[in-house]
């Protein structure tokens, strides 16, 4: 939990728009090249958008890097409350379908997650496909709505392609937002993947046709899993 | 992921590297065509160079193996280390598709 030594990070940021973001939020600015100590507990990185090339660095993800946020399309006073709900949780990431697909998410988090408590090279691979799964569920079929691979065919697999390549360009669905929660327990952590799209059902089909199979790989990989929200949400909860 | 092909007598080994994810669905749908378009009938996917895999790429993998049967040719999986190798296990594609080590 935060010990309120928050500081805020947005190199892709400019200096006006970062001290009115600092004001919203009631968060200090941190820039490290001017020479200032890090923050002991947690710094907040906010990214300018999907072609904010700070956001691909691998050492902004590391501690004390403990939330991420995409400013895109957010107002200061939701990015001044989207800062200070991340400051309530261990790690927390909140960015647009678009930045969140080039990033290799689920790598990022894994690497967030290991920085703390360092896991196994088998561990860190089945906990990468377990949060993989549910940030592609979130993007792909939450966000973008676009339905999995029907049928095991190449048809299928070409309305998949084009639909997932309209809806990436189309900024009504790429710039709606995943949110990604962390709670560290003792022995395991509790992640939630949450979406902006229409919500879904379990209808016991899974695992046939060429989709489907990415709740079954999480429920062999987490200790438990929930869908919440009408299935915008998944809480996962993996030992550790 | 990027993929290259070598066509042999008897097969042709196409050889993975890299991620396999629901985001290199244009790739697979070209390395397919390629796979359909050349003469030998016995596909070879070597995937020992292949670092991960999610439950989209398994389903691209079995869209594969059914446009391989339907123009009467044969899709095999070999070499699959790793995470790629405990994927396949667990997705149980071994019922359904040539799995060599």
């Amino acid at each position: 939990m935060s010990t309120g030594a928050t500081a805020l990070h947005g190199p892709g940021l400019t200096p006006d728009r970062m001290r009115i973001v600092a004001a919203a939020c009631g968060v200090p600015r941190w820039a490290p090249r001017t020479g200032s100590p890090a923050p002991s507990a947690s710094v907040v990185v906010l990214f300018s958008g999907s072609d904010d090339p700070n956001a691909a660095s691998p050492a902004l993800w590391m501690p004390p890097s403990t939330a991420w946020i995409d400013v895109t399309g957010l107002s200061d006073e939701v990015l001044g409350r989207t800062v200070r709900l991340a400051e309530t949780h261990d790690l927390y990431l909140s960015l647009t379908t678009r930045l969140a697909n080039e990033l290799h998410l689920a790598g990022r988090i894994v690497a967030a997650i290991d920085a703390r408590r360092p896991l196994s090279e088998h561990r860190r691979d089945d906990l990468e496909l377990a949060l993989h799964e549910a940030v592609s569920n979130a993007l792909v079929h939450g966000n973008l709505q676009v339905e999995g691979m029907k049928g095991v065919s190449m048809a299928a697999l070409d309305r998949f392609s084009s639909d997932l390549a309209v809806r990436l360009a189309d900024p009504v669905f790429s710039r709606r937002r995943i949110e990604v929660v962390l709670d560290f327990e003792h022995g395991a952590v509790v992640v939630e993947v949450g979406d902006e799209g229409r919500g879904f059902q379990l209808d016991g089909r899974g695992g046939h046709g060429a989709s489907g199979r990415g709740l079954g790989l999480i429920s062999t990989i987490a200790e438990s899993y929930e869908l919440l929200d009408g299935g915008r949400r998944i809480r996962m909860r993996f030992a550790l | 992921m990027d993929y290259g092909i070598e066509l042999k007598e008897q097969e042709a080994v196409v050889a993975l590297r890299g991620r396999l994810t629901f985001n290199d669905h244009a790739k697979l749908r070209a390395l397919i065509r390629e796979m359909l378009q050349n003469p030998v009938k016995r596909q070879v996917l070597e995937l020992g160079s292949l670092e991960f895999v999610d439950s989209a790429g398994i389903g691209m993998l079995l869209i594969a193996r059914e446009e391989m049967g339907n123009a009467d040719k044969k899709l095999v999986l070999r070499g699959a280390q790793g995470q790629v190798k405990r994927v396949l296990t667990v997705a149980q594609l071994g019922k359904i598709v040539t799995i060599e080590d």
